[in-house]
Parts: C-alpha cells; structure tokens; sequence
C-alpha cells in the first residue's frame, strides 16, 4: 500500500510532510510499502495533486491533505473505487459537497489525469475555488462514511468517536504558539 | 501572570517600536509581566512567536489570536493585555496594566477625542479565555471578515474594521464594555498644529494646563497613542 502527500508553494514546508508521517507511523495504525510526496508545481495550486492519478498507477493508494490530524488508528481507509470524502455532513452546503482531504483507489485510475491534462488551462481557470468542485462535476466517485469531521468543532475536545480530523481554516494550529489537544500529536 | 501581547510585521513600522513600547513599559511599572510579540522577525521581548506571511489573516488581524486561550502558552486565570506598538508609556502605569478586569469582560482605553465606535484597538484586556468567541467566531472564515467592514463601508480602508469586529462580537456575545480613564491616554501626532489643537482639546476636557509641552508630559497621563491612519511615533518627542 502506498500513502501519498503533495506538498509545493510556500503554504506548507518539510515539516508539514514531516509530521503527517510522524502521525501516520505513531497513531494510525496504518501499514504501508512507500511513502510518496509529490512536489511538482505544475500549477500553483490544489490542482497539483491530480499528478498521483498519473504517477501511481497500480496496487492500493491512499492520500492525505497535510492540514490534517491523526490521533488515533484509522479505520480502513483503503478503497477498491475512487473514493473521497463527503463533508455535507459537518458543514453548510457548498459549491461541492465533496472534499479531497483523503482520497483512495487501487490500481489504475489514470483517466482523472487524461480528464483533465485535456482542458486543464481551462479547468484551473474555471474551478477556482478548487479541485472538489472538478471531481463533483466530471468524475464518478464514491465517499466515505463519517470518518473524518472538521476540527472546528473540536477546537477544545477531542472527538473520541473518530481518529483523524481536517484543518481546514484552522491550519495556523500548526504554527508555533498554539496548544491544544491536538498539539500532543504533531511532530516537536 | 500578566500577558502583554503585541504584533508586528515588516511594512509601516520598524521593530525598535517593539522595543520602544517594551522598554517604557519595563520603566514605568512595578507589576510583573510576559511581553509577548507576534513578529516576522527578531523583536525585543520575553516570547516572539512567528508571524506567518503565507496565512490566510492579515496584518494586524493576528492581534485576534490572543482572545484564543490555545495562543501564546496562555494559562487559565492570566490576565491577557493586547497593545498596538504604536504607543509609549510616559508615567507609572500599574493603574492601567493592574486594572481590575473579570470574566466576560473587555477593559479599553477610554478616549476623550472622538470615537463613535466606542473601543480602542490599542488597548485589549480580558481574563484569558473569557473572550474566545472572538477568535473562535473569526477564525470559521478569516476572509470573510477581513473585508466585511471594508464592503459595506463602515470602513474606507482594505482589511480595516479590526475594532468594529472585536466591539460586534462584545455585542453579540452580551460582553460587559469597560473603558480606563480617558485623562490617562494622549493622542499625539508629528503635525505641530493639531498637536496644539490636540493639546487645547485635552486642557479644556480636563481643566488642566497642558497635556503634551515639549518633553513635558501631563502628570494624569499613562500612555501616548500616537493614533490614526499613516501616524509614526516621532523619535525626539517623549524619549
């Protein structure tokens, strides 16, 4: 099984891919044979991690956001179909009820990346408000059940029912200064 | 303990306002205090915490942080003071820093020049954590109000309206408003004559004979605001 990251631009650094393996290999449970990072800036933005659907064309696939926390093992997040995230359920719609924080497929799903590379001026021009939006209008997917809330909601207490939550907006708790719960699980 | 927080960023000001405002304070009071300073680069003070360029808020909106009690290694019971560095103190200030304050409370600077909003930027103090709906409520969509007080013209400046947030917030979440003595703050300017007209202002609000004369200072007066859009604190005044 292969986990995958994507890092590029200034938003995040070496410590951001850094600390979401340090998660992956102290809490979540996950067995894996290759930890990937993409890093190339094709396009200045989130549609950088469509990249995986071409490079990584076989066996199990699961990505992460590096705004993420991981407190706990994980359920099996590992998925035959392309499969992503629906957050209708912790938040007021969108222009996408779909969100691209943890993304799973086996084998070949390379016709994601043939999708796009044929518009994809286009398409970044279009979808600015993200890649999301791209996969809700244009490909066929799956979702996960509830695994993975906003930690807006949990800014003060843990949720004991899940193991991993997104940052979203809240991204500047990995920033030094803040202490929370969460502060335990990222890297020192 | 006593936090003092401020912020700084490479732009308008310089850093030795940092140290300016750190070491008047140092000299002019006998009550114990971390200074703390949100920066992008090396400042004089007891904690400098980093700036972030590449975060969606802006400028001196990263003063909201310090209402998070999750911010600056806060511990519950401090007392949290944030001051613009914009400022000099000029007499002994423990009435102002030890000033009484409880929970669900927000002490301000009371001004005696105009000020329909009702709050003072340049000075926050609050229990840590009573306040963290100003934060908490901000942080669900930076973005968004950043710019709310810009596009509906309460203010003609981009990412100002940084008081109109913190005084609807207080509103919204039935805070209790307090405002310190007004004789205690100055406004001030590098313009000599609305400094005169700033110094008439003050003498007739208070029946006094001066507030500012040369490098003579008021002796009711705490601290020195050097206020308003596009306003340095000038260097041969007060020092």
């Amino acid at each position: 099984m292969r986990i995958i990251c994507c890092r590029f631009g200034n938003k995040f650094t070496q410590w951001h891919v850094d600390n979401l393996k340090h998660m992956i290999d102290e809490y979540s449970g996950l067995k894996y044979d290759s930890f990937e990072v993409i890093e190339d800036d094709l396009y200045g933005n989130w549609f950088n991690k469509f990249q995986m659907y071409d490079k990584f064309r076989d066996g199990e696939n699961l990505y992460f956001d590096l705004d993420m926390v991981i407190y706990d093992k994980l359920p099996n997040l590992v998925r035959k179909d392309f499969t992503l995230l629906d957050d209708t359920w912790w938040r007021a719609p969108a222009h996408t009820p779909l969100n691209s924080s943890i993304v799973s497929w086996t084998g070949d799903v390379s016709y994601i990346w043939d999708k796009f590379r044929e518009q994809d001026d286009f398409y970044v021009d279009t979808y600015t408000k993200g890649s999301d939006e791209w996969y809700y209008k244009f490909i066929d997917y799956k979702t996960y059940d509830k695994v993975c809330p906003s930690i807006k909601d949990y800014m003060y207490n843990k949720p004991p029912q899940f193991s991993i939550c997104t940052l979203g907006q809240m991204q500047h708790i990995m920033e030094e200064g803040w202490t929370g719960w969460y502060s335990d699980y990222f890297l020192n | 303990m006593l936090k003092i927080c401020t912020v700084y960023f490479d732009g308008f000001y310089t850093p030795d306002y940092v140290e300016r405002l750190h070491d008047s304070l140092r000299k002019h009071s006998s009550i114990d205090f971390e200074f703390v300073c949100l920066s992008d680069t090396d400042v004089k003070a007891d904690v400098v915490l980093p700036y972030n360029h590449n975060s969606n808020i802006v400028k001196h909106w990263h003063k909201l942080k310090f209402f998070s009690p999750q911010f600056a290694y806060q511990n519950p019971g401090d007392d949290i003071i944030i001051m613009d560095i914009d400022q000099l103190i000029v007499n002994n200030i423990d009435e102002l820093l030890g000033h009484p304050v409880s929970d669900n409370e927000l002490v301000t600077y009371g001004q005696w020049w105009e000020n329909k909003l009702g709050i003072n930027g340049g000075f926050y103090k609050f229990k840590s954590g009573s306040l963290k709906f100003v934060w908490d409520d901000f942080a669900i969509n930076p973005e968004y109000w950043q710019l709310h007080f810009y596009d509906n013209g309460t203010v003609h400046k981009k990412y100002y309206g940084e008081q109109n947030y913190v005084k609807l917030k207080v509103l919204e979440h039935k805070a209790k408003l307090t405002k310190t003595p007004s004789q205690w703050i100055a406004k001030y300017t590098d313009d000599y004559a609305e400094n005169l007209n700033l110094n008439k202002m003050y003498m007739q609000k208070f029946d006094t004979d001066f507030m500012i004369l040369d490098k003579e200072v008021n002796e009711k007066l705490k601290v020195v605001h050097f206020t308003g859009v596009g306003r340095k604190i000038n260097a041969d005044y007060l020092l």
